[in-house]
């Protein structure tokens, strides 16, 4: 549970960091994303004893960050898709293991579950209305 | 609608794998025949164009993957660093679209050096990266992981046909 909730929470540190990063800084994506999986690359394996899967999420997370403005516009969405990026690194760890883009396959449902998720709120409001 | 299928193809081996199935020979051949499907949808759009960008792009991620499986391999830096490294580089020598193409060969060099015990068919996935990259220009556009979605395709399309799934 412990570290469930560890890995969830670094991924919402890490969705936000890399928000702050594409909004404030001239940084492109590739290199946001690049700095974030670097940084949780060599720091959180030598801090946490489960570090190596806090990386991984970390990583995924970065790369969910390189979504367009268009389909990421707050942080509070950003939140919304590190969280469930973290959820989906933690349940599918035995899935594909060892096949590389497993973790941007991990990013890219997070970003589409979420998209369909709010599409799906709003057409259900509209209708209300 | 067909042409979707090229992107969506890691997302239906992560679930044939999560049934236990994709080693198995039908689960390959599901692999291989939703790749035929999709491929073959992208070359009749009729926006396609075979252009050099085809061949630039696969050498470029082809590169990009066997540096990265290098790194991450024979220095032991691991895929999640050894990748890093390598889109950093990327972001500095080369531009636009070509980042990205660099970036997501790196992806494709995270790749277990348990499934891949040679260079050979890293290679092939690498170039098939690249490939694939330039046939699903449309799709996902603006998806954080689109680039991780096409590299664990070639991926999984390689070890399918060689085997190592």
């Amino acid at each position: 549970m412990a570290t469930f909730a560890l890995n969830l929470f670094l991924g919402l540190i890490c969705g936000a960091a890399g928000f702050w990063l594409r909004k404030h800084t001239k940084l492109s994506v590739v290199e946001v994303s690049s700095l974030l999986a670097l940084t949780a690359g060599l720091v959180l394996p030598r801090l946490f004893s489960g570090g190596d899967l806090f990386a991984l999420t970390c990583t995924a997370v970065s790369y969910a960050v390189m979504c367009s403005r268009e389909r990421c516009c707050s942080y509070r969405e950003i939140l919304a898709i590190s969280a469930l990026c973290a959820l989906v690194i933690f349940g599918g760890q035995g899935v594909l293991v060892g096949i590389g883009g497993r973790l941007g396959t991990s990013a890219a449902l997070s970003v589409l579950l979420y998209s369909f998720g709010k599409n799906g709120l709003q057409l259900g409001k509209a209708r209300r209305f | 609608m067909w042409y979707q299928l090229l992107i969506f193809l890691p997302l239906i081996a992560a679930l044939l794998d999560a049934a236990g199935v994709l080693a198995a020979p039908y689960g390959r051949a599901v692999v291989l025949g939703v790749l035929a499907v999709g491929v073959g949808a992208a070359l009749k759009r009729p926006a396609f164009r075979f252009t050099p960008q085809f061949l630039r792009s696969a050498v470029i991620s082809c590169t990009a993957a066997l540096v990265t499986f290098g790194l991450s391999t024979k220095l032991g830096l691991g895929g999640v660093v050894a990748s890093a490294l390598v889109g950093l580089l990327g972001a500095q020598v080369l531009q636009g679209r070509d980042q990205l193409v660099m970036y997501m060969g790196s992806f494709v060099g995270m790749s277990s050096s348990l499934r891949f015990p040679a260079w050979g068919p890293l290679a092939v996935a690498g170039l098939l990266a690249g490939i694939l990259f330039e046939l699903s220009d449309e799709l996902w556009v603006g998806v954080g992981g689109r680039l991780g979605t096409i590299a664990a395709a070639a991926v999984v399309v390689v070890l399918a046909v060689m085997g190592g799934l």
